[in-house]
Order: structure tokens, then C-alpha cells, then sequence
């Protein structure tokens, strides 16, 4: 790996490997479904229906099994439900109507899995089908039925936002080029299915709930809002979690229901969902058109770019506003580009509701700028480098959309994949069928502004120091495999002088760790990372004060190092940390400090409708190159070799952050070659893990990282996120190796077989009809 | 898992004899080896089966046995992983060893078994799914439904037949040896098959696949199969090739598996092929082949790219061996 040289020995900066990685890989972690134990087991009755009116659902029968402890419905809970406080449309079990297949009307909890079943069987449900719509274009059709009635044309949201003057750009260019991509909807096929044990205390009337989630707070806000109860009666407890890449980046369905079910039962309730219903839960990326308008001047320049987006969202709200005005703030930042006109709809359909999904809102559109960019790069004989180049900004400014930029290392991962891809000297020198393309990509560091806006700080961590001298972070930054707790416990022991290993990460339990908005658009290093050395600068404070005194030294003048606390230029005055620790404590007791983040208004977007969203403290930026070969007979792609260059800012953690640019390249690259939800009348046929492919470790290929680090002004040691951003350059680096191993131009995602070996037919054909014509 | 499995009483014979009268005591008792494809069809309410008879007791089931003048018996226990490292599938039989590595995953062919691999069944769309998927879509022709949602129009179930294995065994000629309640019976593995998804399988009442025979073989022969991903995945087609010299030139033989409802040996290529194969040959083989083959609907991937993936791969098979024949000589 190419992580970056470092000399002194501090915590920040130097490889660490998880603090919970232990636990994990000796199988000792335990998992939402692992706490099952003896509670009743919950089941979900689900709609068979795509769209429709529900005339009757009769439980008595299913009530009257023996075994069966709870029936609960869409008339157990008249509360909607939904991420976002302006379009929360969503029930936890329909009520009048349903909106897809597989949308949860009733659920069970029985003492056993099969009398469960049973009871699923005995509910009587009877729906009056309406007409019902799987794709965007059917569902804006004119005569449409509205899925929500306050939303004519079945459009969610439209958006319109013009920056500079993108019709004179255009015609300024040497080079105007339209095409239009289509990108299948995908799904984050996480590793851990969905999972919630919730146990209602009688006699406190309180919940204890342990779930999946990646926002412990939003889902303990909205049981308490949907069950009527007072939050502090419920208890969020976030066990081991494997993956969320945005599948539980809101409050699901499942976990309003396994309340219901807890608190109707009185006691222990456990709803596991299989790997079907987890893909219909689905919250994943949505099916998407893009159609791209660039110029380009004969020097790679870019003048200006219009962009249509739809985006066929499903049958419910979650996330989709903030989707689709992510897919258009995110065509800035990236380059210098001050012409750019964005229109974008999310239409409502009938299919499970997408997402967030890791990216989230920029991957399709960047497939769709960056392969059209390649593609003008080739027609004005421009090496891709040079058009990129040819680009770029210079930090630090404000984005034409108003989103702040303190710092950018694109021309360093420019200059690091193109020579470590030996770019110059191979590409079109690999022999027939194989080739190299590439393609850049960036990403925020936290949404400047959380969609519950209540103007607290956005994170907060708090520090507790008592006799045994263990550092105990207590932090709502719910560690879901991504590695928030070492980051936190690696900013605690940096700032304090002290090893890893002294500071214990305490998450994901209301009861004790302060809340935090979750692990979603790659905000906790940024915003979690800066509370924690906020914190830990506080605990420092009254350490260096107990030193100094003890020392008869000023307390600016006390360092610590080593867990070692000395008076700066003094060699014999040092003290140990247990000294040290043993006179801070005698002065008040055991000591609690905490350190909180807020991002400054200016990073908070610009003054548009929706300019909040795409909003951040700063961006990460990335380029790769992807060798593929393609087996013109097969139309299978093969990729050989991944060259990747982020800018994180400071890696923390460049353990962490290599296997999170691994990661992302490697969804990236699920996405380009495979992945791809696909429904028959709305009913997912791809609800297995067998239909739904995520490309195994026989497909990965070797993954060469460099970390680039621009040391952002405002992030946590200069850092800023690393999870994300690689993404969204992969499918374009693909179709771009693609395009230059076999001269094949494609506009769908994935490039899947099937459409690889039909887009060559189909070129072959063109090509034999034009040969007729000329020989004619 | 959401899907329990429900109760049922496992039988373990440690002989024919109690086998043949465990299955006339339980005729609706259902055979398991490996499982693996069994146990996933049981959790989804596909099977309905109050009995389970395990095989894996019964002597010599998973026995490689070597026979007169190098023909080989195939234990119908041996595990897919035995298959894919077994000596005496190194040489000219290499093909089947091939087929067995390309199945699914490692911890899949550490449990399944070549008796299980060759009576697996059929597969399709509209069938491997769950109870409450199939119910919301008026079940089909294959299980509890009237209708073929993949040919809607059609008579009979069109689900595809998968096993990688049964591909290289046909073109290597090889015979099942089945035991039923009237004894012991050996039949082509080609004609184990029916072309009906839904009924794919020529066993007779009571009958269970015990070994396979390979006839002596001295020539070439390989397996390759089209899927999305290089494990995991069923093939999309999967084509298995054999040559061997025969009086006045080489004999080539081609199966292909997971088109159709059963392998479709390959009919109509010459008996006696010229060495290099002319490009008029190849071309013949490609025709063959999308002419024999019928892929419908019944995976996520087109039926027109099975097609077009198994004529590219059984023309790519030929002109391999016929190189490497070559250059053997």
C-alpha cells in the first residue's frame, strides 16, 4: 500500500487495526439477531399486491391460534413515519392502501417460528387492485393514478437550479456532446440481514430496543413518535452491526412494527428478516436516467454542462428529496465548471422505496460525466488526464452552488494513479481486448446541515477519567464496520499523549452515550473525530493543571507524550500518567468533560431551494484507473488491475482508510459489472443472494491504494472522509477501459454480459449495414 | 432465517436392502445427501416432506473405483470437492473435475455430492423463490400452479436443469447405475433426463442413482461455463467437450447444460472430424449448437445471450482440444 511516510510516533497517522476487531473475528461479537434467545419470534405479513385499495383485513382467525401471543396492523399505528420532517409519508403497516409488493400490512409474534407462519396464513386480507407502475415514464404518464395525492404527475420533487449561463457555455464550446445513460437500481446487500429484538419492561411501561440501525437517534425519535411514548421510556440500543452503506440510514418498517408487536406482547420480541425481505426493504439506489449535455473547447476545457435527471424512487418518500438534489449538487465541486443547469425529478412508483446508498445521489451522474467526458476526450484526440487536468480548481473558494472548498488533492491523485498505472507508456500498447480508462470522483465529509435541524451541535463526545485511569469515550457514533470507534479512540489518544489501547469507545447505547445523528453521508470522522479532540483537548486541560501543580510548572508549558507528562524543555521533571491521573482526581473526583462540533454557517450551503443539500466542511476527492479485459465472445469483462488515489484530507487511520477505498471501489465495481435489482410486475426477482450479484472475492481484482493528503483546515487532523468518495469513479473508469479496449460505447449500467455481447452484435450489424451502403 | 424448516423424521440406511424397504415403508419420503440443494427448496416450502432419507451410510457411495480396461466407477456420495482434486480425473477425464470446481462455493462442494449434483432439480425464476413470492404470483405449472409464467402459452414447465457435472459426463459417454426395488439397472446419463421441467427426471418409483460409469477414454476433453460471476453462480450455459481419435479421424463430443430442461447432447457433428477443425466446421458446431439448445426466460440473463454464450463456448471448447490434439501428436 502507498500510505503515507510518517516520523513521529504518534496515534494519529499510524496503521491501527479496529479496536472491535477482535471480537469480530473470533465470532464472540454478537449481532442484533444473535440476542434473540428466548423472545417471541415476529413475522411480517406482507402485501401481494402492487397497488391497491386494502377493503378488509380480518385477524380473528390467526388471534385465535394457540401460540399466537400478538396480531398488530396498519390500525395499530395512524402515525407516518420518514427520515425527512417535509416528506414523511410512510406507515409502518399500510393502512389504506398499499404501494408495493412486499409493503408489510400485518405482523405476528407467536412463541415459534412455525406458529408464526401459520398465523401469517390465517389472516384474512383482501385488497382492490389499482392500476400500478414500475417504471418512471408509466408513472408520470397523464393519466396516471396518483400513488400520493398531494403529489400530481406522481413526481416527489422536481428541481430546477441554474448556475452561470450554461446556453452561452455551450455555445462558447468547440464541442457539444448529448448522450443519455441509464443506471439499473441497485441495493446495498449488506451482510448482516435486518434485525430487531425489542422487549417491553411491564410494569416501567418502558422499551428496551436493540436494532441494526445506522441512526439509533432517528429510530429512537420515531418509535417514541409512532408508539406515543415518551422517549426517555425507550432505551436504543445499537448492538455489533455488519454493514449499512445507507440500507438503515433511516428508520425502517420492520422496527416500528417489532415495537408494536414488544409492546403488545408485554414482553420479548424478535423479528429477523430473511434475506427477501431485507431486499424489499431495500432503501438502495434508484433506478436512473441521465441525460448530459457537456461542452468542451478543442483544449479539454469544459464550458458548461446541463444535466436531466429522473430517478424512479418507489413507493415511498425516505430519502428521495435529498437524492435527488444531491445528484445535482454534486455535478460541482469536482471541477471548475461555473456553467451548469440541473433538472431533476424523483418520481414514485410502485416498487419497495430506495435510498441512501453509499454515494449517495452523485453515482449515477458522475458515471454519466465522467464516461461522456471520455468520451469528448477521444473525439478531440485529448489524453483523459489532460481534459481532467485541464480542469481543475484551486482551493480554497466557493462552489457556484455555494459549497465550500478548503482544500482539494485531485491533481495529486492525478499525477499518483496515472504513474503508478505506468498510463503514458501502456495504454493502447495492452493488446487486443484490453484496456485502460479512468475516471474521477469526490464526495462530502458530513451533510452541513442534519436533516433534523435542532440546533444542537452536530456531534458531541464525552470523556469520563476515574481511578483506573482507562479513558472512556462515550460517543453516539454508532461503529457499524467502518470503523468510527478506533477513529475515536485514535483522536482521544493523539490529543492526550496516551496509547490506543488506554481509551475504551463506549457507542450506540441511549442510556449512556450522548446522541449522535448517525453513521451516514460520511460525517462522523469529520464532525465525531473533531468532538472527540474537543474532548479529549478539555481532559488535557485539567490534566496538564494536576501536573503543573505537582510539577510547579505552568500548566501551558506541561506536554504529555508517551503517557508521560513533562514540563516542555525540562528533562527531569516527569510524571507518570497514573500520577497524574491520581492528582487531577483528588482535586474533584472521578472527571466527565465533553467536546462538541458545529459547522459554521458558511459551510452550510448556498441560499437556493435545497442548497443545503451537498453542503459540507469539506470534499474528498478521487482518481482511478481500471485495466479490463473483454471476452468479445462472452461479453464478460474482466477487470485485471485497480490503481486508486484518494484525498482524505489526513488518514487517521490509513489502515481504515485503505480498506475503505478497497471497499468502495470494489461497490463501485458491483455496480458496473453486475448488480441490478430487476421485478416482474413488481415482484423482486432478484430477492436472493444467488439472483442479486455482488461480485465474489474470484472477481475482485488486485486494488493498489495511495493515499493523497491535502490536510484540510478544518477537518480532525486534517482529515477528511475516506469511505465514499473512491465510488463513483469506478463504473466510468470501467466503460472507459471498455470503451478503450474493444472501441464499444455503452449507456446502460451494469455491464453485464448480456448487454455487453448486445451492444457488440448490435455494432457489428451498423457496421455491416454501412459497409453495404458504401459498397452499394 | 425466517423460513423455518419444518419437522421431520430423518432416515439413515446403512444398506440397499434397508434403503429399498425404508422407501416402500415412506414412498413419500425424500432422498439427501449433501443438502445443498434440498435443504435451501425445504426452507422455501418447495418440498413437502414429512421423511428424509439420508444416503451417505450406504457401502461404496463414495468410492472412486477404477474398472477393467480404465473404466471408472463414481460413487454417487462422492462430495463435489472430492471430484474437483481426484487423481483419476487429472488426465484425459479432466473435464469432470473441471465441472465440479465451477460449482458454487468451496463450503458448497465440501457438502454436495455428484449423486445430488446429477438429480438436482430444476431451476427457475418463478420457482426458486419464497412461499409468499410464489403465492402473490399464482404459484406455476411446476408447484401448485396451472401456469408457466415463462411460457405462458405452453403446455409444460420450462425450468433449467443446472448441474454443471451432467454436461462432461454425457460427453464422455457416461451410464447411471440406478437401484430400485427390482434391482440394480444401468442407463445413459442422457437418458436420465426428460425434457420437462417439472418431471425431469426418468427414475422409476422407489429408484435412486448409486454410482456413475465412465467407459474407457482416452482422449481430451474439458468444461467450461458462462456465468456472471466466477463462483457462486449457476452456469448460464455450460458446455462439456470430449475428442478422441476414432478410425479415419477424432470424434468429437458436446453436452450442454443450464439452457434447457435437461443437458441437450449436441447431435449432427461429423464422426470423424479433420484435424485442424476448418473455420466451415466451427461454424457448423456454433449452428449446432444454437439450433439445439432452448433457453427460455427462466433467468435474469436473457435467454437470446444463453444461446449465443453456449454456441461461443462450444465452438471455443472444440478448437481448444482440437489444438491441444495437436500438439499432443
Amino acid at each position: 500500500m502507498n500510505a503515507p511516510a510518517r516520523t513521529a510516533t504518534r496515534a494519529a497517522g499510524t496503521r491501527t487495526p479496529l479496536v472491535d476487531g477482535i471480537e469480530k473475528v473470533t465470532g464472540r461479537a454478537r449481532f442484533t439477531a444473535d440476542l434473540a434467545g428466548d423472545a417471541a419470534v415476529a413475522r411480517i405479513l406482507r402485501s401481494p399486491v402492487a397497488h391497491g385499495v386494502i377493503r378488509r383485513i380480518d385477524t380473528t382467525a390467526a388471534e385465535a391460534l394457540p401460540g399466537v401471543l400478538a396480531v398488530v396492523t396498519g390500525a395499530d399505528c395512524a402515525h407516518p413515519f420518514g427520515v425527512l420532517p417535509i416528506a414523511m409519508n410512510e406507515y409502518p403497516m399500510a393502512r389504506d392502501r398499499v404501494r408495493y409488493r412486499g409493503e408489510p400490512v400485518a405482523a405476528v409474534a407467536a412463541v415459534d417460528a412455525a406458529t408464526a407462519a401459520r398465523a401469517l396464513k390465517a389472516i384474512e386480507l383482501q385488497i382492490d387492485p389499482l392500476p400500478a407502475y414500475f417504471t418512471a415514464t408509466e408513472a408520470r404518464a397523464p393519466d396516471a393514478v396518483l400513488l400520493h395525492d398531494d403529489k400530481p404527475g406522481n413526481v416527489e420533487r422536481e428541481v430546477h437550479h441554474v448556475f452561470g449561463d450554461p446556453d452561452a457555455g455551450l455555445a462558447e464550446a468547440d464541442l457539444v456532446r448529448t448522450a443519455t445513460f441509464t443506471c439499473a437500481e441497485i441495493n446495498h446487500a449488506q451482510m448482516e440481514p435486518h434485525a430487531a429484538v425489542a422487549e417491553w419492561v411491564p410494569g416501567r411501561e418502558e422499551l428496551i430496543f436493540h436494532s441494526v440501525t445506522q441512526v439509533p437517534f432517528y429510530t429512537h425519535k420515531h418509535l417514541a413518535r409512532c408508539l406515543e411514548m415518551d422517549p426517555a421510556k425507550i432505551r436504543l440500543v445499537k448492538p455489533f452491526v455488519g454493514g449499512g452503506f445507507g440500507s438503515r440510514t433511516e428508520t425502517l418498517n420492520f422496527e416500528i412494527i417489532a415495537g408494536l408487536l414488544a409492546r403488545r406482547t408485554g414482553g420479548r420480541v424478535a423479528l429477523v428478516l430473511s434475506r427477501e425481505e431485507t431486499l424489499i426493504s431495500h432503501r438502495g439506489r434508484p433506478e436512473t436516467e441521465v441525460t448530459l449535455a457537456l461542452g468542451m473547447r478543442a483544449d479539454g476545457r469544459l464550458t458548461a454542462c446541463k444535466a436531466e435527471v429522473v430517478m424512479r424512487g418507489g413507493a415511498y418518500a425516505g430519502y428521495g428529496i435529498v437524492t435527488i438534489l444531491y445528484a445535482g449538487a454534486l455535478l460541482h465541486g469536482l471541477y471548475d465548471l461555473p456553467n451548469i443547469r440541473y433538472d431533476g425529478y424523483r418520481v414514485y412508483a410502485n416498487l419497495p422505496p430506495c435510498g441512501a446508498m453509499r454515494g449517495h445521489g452523485t453515482v449515477d451522474v458522475r458515471h454519466a460525466f465522467e464516461t461522456l467526458v471520455d468520451r469528448m476526450a477521444h473525439e478531440l484526440d485529448l489524453d483523459p488526464f489532460t481534459v481532467r487536468r485541464a480542469n481543475l480548481l484551486e482551493a480554497p473558494l466557493f462552489t457556484p452552488n455555494g459549497l465550500m472548498v478548503n482544500s482539494y488533492g485531485l491533481p495529486d491523485c492525478l499525477d499518483r494513479v496515472e504513474a503508478a498505472s505506468g498510463w503514458k507508456e501502456r495504454r493502447g500498447k495492452l493488446g487486443p481486448g484490453r484496456g485502460l480508462g479512468m475516471a474521477c470522483s469526490h464526495y462530502v465529509s458530513g451533510a452541513a446541515k442534519p436533516v433534523h435541524w435542532t440546533g444542537e451541535p452536530h456531534a458531541v463526545v464525552a470523556l469520563r477519567l476515574d481511578f483506573d485511569g482507562a479513558v472512556t469515550a462515550l460517543t453516539g457514533a454508532p461503529e457499524i464496520g467502518q470503523g468510527s470507534s478506533t477513529m475515536v479512540a485514535i483522536s482521544v489518544a493523539d490529543t492526550l499523549g496516551i496509547d490506543v489501547g488506554r481509551v475504551r469507545v463506549v457507542c450506540g447505547d441511549s442510556a449512556t452515550v450522548p446522541k449522535d445523528n448517525g453513521a451516514y453521508s460520511s460525517r462522523i470522522t469529520f464532525m465525531v473525530g473533531n468532538a472527540a479532540i474537543g474532548a479529549a483537548r478539555n481532559l488535557r486541560t485539567e490534566l496538564a493543571q494536576a501536573a503543573a501543580a505537582k510539577l510547579e510548572a505552568d500548566p501551558a508549558d506541561i506536554d504529555c507524550a508517551g503517557e508521560v507528562f513533562s514540563v516542555r524543555g525540562s528533562a527531569q521533571s516527569q510524571l507518570t500518567w497514573a500520577e497524574v491521573v491520581a492528582a487531577a482526581l483528588a482535586v474533584d473526583g472521578p472527571i466527565t468533560v465533553k467536546g462538541s462540533f458545529t459547522t459554521p454557517e458558511k459551510a452550510q450551503g448556498g441560499g437556493h431551494r435545497g442548497g443545503a443539500v451537498g453542503s459540507t466542511m469539506g470534499f474528498s476527492y478521487a482518481a482511478q484507473v481500471v485495466e479490463a479485459t473483454v471476452d468479445v465472445d462472452l461479453g464478460r469483462i474482466t477487470v485485471d488491475r485497480v490503481w486508486v488515489a484518494l484525498d482524505c484530507g489526513f488518514a487517521i487511520n490509513p489502515l481504515a482508510v485503505e480498506g475503505q477505498i478497497e471497499g468502495s471501489v470494489w461497490m463501485g465495481m458491483g455496480q458496473a459489472l453486475m448488480e441490478e435489482t430487476r421485478y416482474a410486475e413488481g415482484l423482486p426477482l432478484h430477492a436472493s443472494l444467488l439472483e442479486y450479484r455482488v461480485p465474489t472475492i474470484a472477481d475482485s481484482p488486485p486494488i493498489e491504494v495511495h493515499i493523497v493528503e491535502s490536510v484540510d483546515p478544518l477537518g480532525p487532523f486534517g482529515a477528511k472522509e475516506a469511505g465514499e468518495g473512491a465510488l463513483s469513479g469506478f463504473p466510468p473508469a470501467l466503460a472507459a477501459a471498455v470503451a478503450d479496449a474493444i472501441g464499444l460505447d455503452m449507456d446502460a449500467l451494469p455491464l453485464s454480459p448480456d448487454r455487453v455481447l448486445e451492444a457488440l452484435v448490435a455494432k457489428r450489424r451498423a457496421a455491416q449495414r454501412a459497409k453495404r451502403r458504401e459498397d452499394a | 432465517m425466517t423460513e423455518a424448516l419444518a419437522d421431520f423424521t430423518l432416515h439413515r440406511p446403512e444398506s440397499l436392502e434397508s434403503l429399498a424397504i425404508l422407501r416402500r415403508a415412506v414412498p413419500e419420503a425424500r432422498l439427501i445427501a449433501g443438502g445443498t440443494d434440498l435443504l435451501p427448496n425445504l426452507r422455501r416450502g418447495l418440498v413437502d416432506a414429512p421423511a428424509l432419507i439420508d444416503l451417505t451410510a450406504l457401502p461404496d457411495f463414495a468410492e472412486i473405483e477404477p474398472l477393467a480396461q480404465g473404466a471408472l466407477r463414481l460413487g454417487a456420495g462422492l462430495r463435489l470437492a472430492d471430484l474437483a482434486r481426484a487423481p483419476e480425473l487429472a488426465g484425459p477425464r479432466q473435464a469432470v473435475a473441471e465441472a465440479a470446481r465451477g460449482v458454487a462455493g468451496p463450503a458448497h462442494r465440501n457438502a454436495a455430492t455428484l449423486g445430488g449434483n446429477l438429480c438436482q432439480d430444476t431451476r427457475c425464476l418463478y420457482y426458486n423463490q419464497s412461499d409468499w413470492w410464489r403465492a402473490a404470483n399464482g404459484y406455476c405449472l411446476k408447484y401448485r400452479g396451472d401456469t408457466c409464467h415463462v411460457a405462458p402459452q405452453g403446455k409444460r414447465c420450462r425450468a433449467a436443469f443446472a448441474s454443471d457435472l451432467a454436461a462432461p459426463l454425457i460427453a464422455l459417454g457416461a451410464e447411471v447405475a440406478l437401484a430400485g426395488p427390482v434391482g440394480e439397472r444401468r442407463l445413459p446419463l442422457a437418458d436420465l433426463y426428460r425434457d420437462d421441467g417439472a418431471d425431469h427426471l426418468a427414475l422409476a418409483p422407489g429408484e435412486v442413482l448409486i454410482a456413475v460409469h465412465l467407459p474407457p477414454f482416452a482422449g481430451l476433453s474439458a468444461y467450461e461455463k458462462a456465468r456472471q460471476r466466477r463462483a457462486i453462480d449457476f452456469p448460464i450455459a455450460g458446455v462439456g467437450a470430449a475428442l478422441a481419435r476414432v478410425t479415419g479421424g477424432w470424434r468429437l463430443s458436446l453436452a450442454v447444460t443450464g439452457t434447457d430442461s435437461r443437458p441437450v447432447a449436441i447431435a449432427g457433428i461429423d464422426d470423424a472430424l479433420d484435424l485442424p477443425l476448418s473455420d466451415d466446421m466451427l461454424a457448423r458446431i456454433d449452428k449446432a449448437v444454437q439450433k439445439q439448445v432452448t433457453p427460455m426466460r427462466s433467468t435474469m440473463i436473457s435467454s437470446h445471450y444463453r444461446r449465443l454464450a453456449a454456441s461461443a463456448l462450444a465452438r471455443r471448447l472444440a478448437q481448444r482440444l482440437a489444438e491441444q490434439a495437436r500438439d499432443a501428436r
